[in-house]
């Protein structure tokens, strides 16, 4: 298995934990990552808003530069998964538009033909790799441990543009949980949005939004959240600690701090297959993971 | 508006607002309200109600909505459009009614012209930064073991194809 690996802004960024840990782990499933130069931006969600063309324009390209490579392109973003099976849907619906899109890229020397396949992470663990095989690596199973299962907006909406996961009971994130021995279950607000994408209108409602999922996690004695996107990911570990500096107004009342230990996926994997954390920018996480990772990790190499 | 409208643009905004527009005439849109009771925003933002915007625009009461800054204020979470009986999807009108009102003029959040303007400066939305660990320790990709970020490698031309659709669509 041979992918393009699209990285996207926030990871390339700042969200490193999720870039060095899918690195680490990926390879040792027999996945082979091929890096793509000359990326840019895949448009979502500024570009969508200000601009659908530009937003097309954008990811088309990052898609043509995959298929200049010859590969299928993996995410490791829901943000920019949604915005390129988007973009290639609307090219696919729309003939003129795509000799638009194609005529501009090729002023900058790009071909798109929007043949490659557009991989989530979500899919290459559970539908390409599979959890046997996942299970086969574990060393350090998660034992005693139960995590909630965040697949995050844009990995399972909208269902009619077919995505890695079911809409309204999507399993396989828990799945992944379940296989490196962890425990889990459904809850609620499984398929609630973080909010991350209000953060440009109204930073307040963002934060709230945010808080009551955590709240609501934390509530039913799981001990830390399991996510594969990077905006939810900065929402839930980078910005808990600016959710708990207005905790008694969001709740409205006087508010224990909400102490959610929070792991991108390939995190866990890493752990789970006897990796040392800082092999997988655990020390780069902001929430309060220490406790669950030396539990984990306690007899690792 | 600028001047240099690309008019293969604007027809197709329009024609994304005709096709979404289109299946939502009162007979379509019952008003049943599961898109609001799935909002996520609605809950906690007074006048963000995705049942009563589409009521709207079936309406052809578009105007009021372009000058208001409700259409901002939507998280793409995508639940209206997944819940939404009639295939109605307020998301997506939501975007159209953006890239309408950006091109009438009217204001958004200074948030997105920061994102344009660094994608087209610099290829990507957010420039490669120094991070602290827990331990509040410095660290950016090199430091990690990572390779270095990557940009359009002609940045000039990339600019330059970007910059024109981007300004044909009325903003930048």
């Amino acid at each position: 298995m041979k992918y393009a690996l699209y990285l996207g802004c926030t990871i390339q960024a700042e969200q490193f934990g999720c870039e060095i840990s899918a690195r680490e782990v990926l390879p040792r499933l027999g996945v082979e990552l091929v890096d793509m130069e000359g990326t840019s931006c895949c448009g979502f969600p500024a570009f969508s808003s200000l601009s659908t063309i530009g937003w097309f324009y954008l990811s088309a390209r990052n898609l043509a530069l995959a298929e200049n490579l010859g590969l299928d392109i993996l995410t490791l973003c829901n943000g920019c998964y949604a915005s390129f099976v988007e973009t290639k849907h609307n090219l696919e619906e729309n003939a003129d538009l795509k000799g638009f899109i194609q005529e501009k890229l090729r002023q900058e020397g790009l071909e798109y033909t929007g043949d490659i396949r557009v991989i989530h992470i979500i899919e290459l663990l559970h539908d390409l790799i599979g959890t046997e095989k996942i299970s086969e690596t574990v060393t350090n199973p998660l034992k005693g441990i139960k995590l909630a299962a965040h697949p995050g907006c844009h990995a399972i909406r909208p269902s009619s543009l077919g995505r890695p996961d079911n809409a309204e009971n999507p399993q396989k994130l828990d799945h992944l949980i379940t296989a490196l021995g962890a425990e889990t279950m459904d809850y609620p607000e499984k398929t609630d949005c973080c909010g991350s994408m209000l953060a440009t209108a109204s930073g307040t409602t963002t934060l709230t939004i945010a808080a009551e999922k955590l709240k609501a996690v934390e509530g039913y004695g799981f001990d830390g959240l399991v996510t594969t996107c990077p905006f939810c990911f900065q929402m839930f570990d980078g910005r808990q600690g600016e959710i708990n500096d207005i905790i008694d107004f969001i709740f409205d009342t006087d508010s224990e701090e909400l102490e959610v230990p929070i792991f991108y996926y390939t995190q866990l994997l890493g752990l789970a297959m006897g990796l040392k954390p800082e092999k997988l920018g655990l020390e780069l996480n902001l929430s309060p993971v220490d406790a669950l990772v030396e539990k984990i990790a306690g007899g690792a190499k | 508006m600028s001047d240099d409208i690309d008019k293969e643009q604007v027809e197709f905004v329009s024609l994304l607002l005709q096709r979404e527009v289109s299946e939502m005439d009162a007979e379509v849109c019952e008003q049943c309200g599961k898109c609001t009771s799935a909002c996520p925003v609605a809950i906690y933002m007074e006048g963000f109600n995705p049942r009563r915007l589409i009521a709207k625009v079936a309406l052809g009461r578009t105007d009021e909505l372009l000058e208001s800054d409700t259409i901002w204020t939507c998280t793409s979470c995508l639940k209206c459009k997944e819940r939404c009986p009639e295939n109605i999807s307020p998301y997506d009108v939501i975007l159209v009614l953006r890239n309408l009102a950006v091109r009438a003029g009217h204001p958004y959040p200074a948030g997105y012209d920061e994102t344009i303007k660094a994608v087209l400066e610099y290829g990507v939305a957010q420039q490669p930064r120094m991070v602290r660990t827990r331990a509040h320790e410095r660290r950016d990709r090199a430091s990690l073991g990572l390779p270095p970020a990557e940009k359009p490698r002609d940045m000039k031309k990339f600019n330059e194809v970007l910059g024109g659709i981007v300004r044909a669509g009325g903003s930048g």
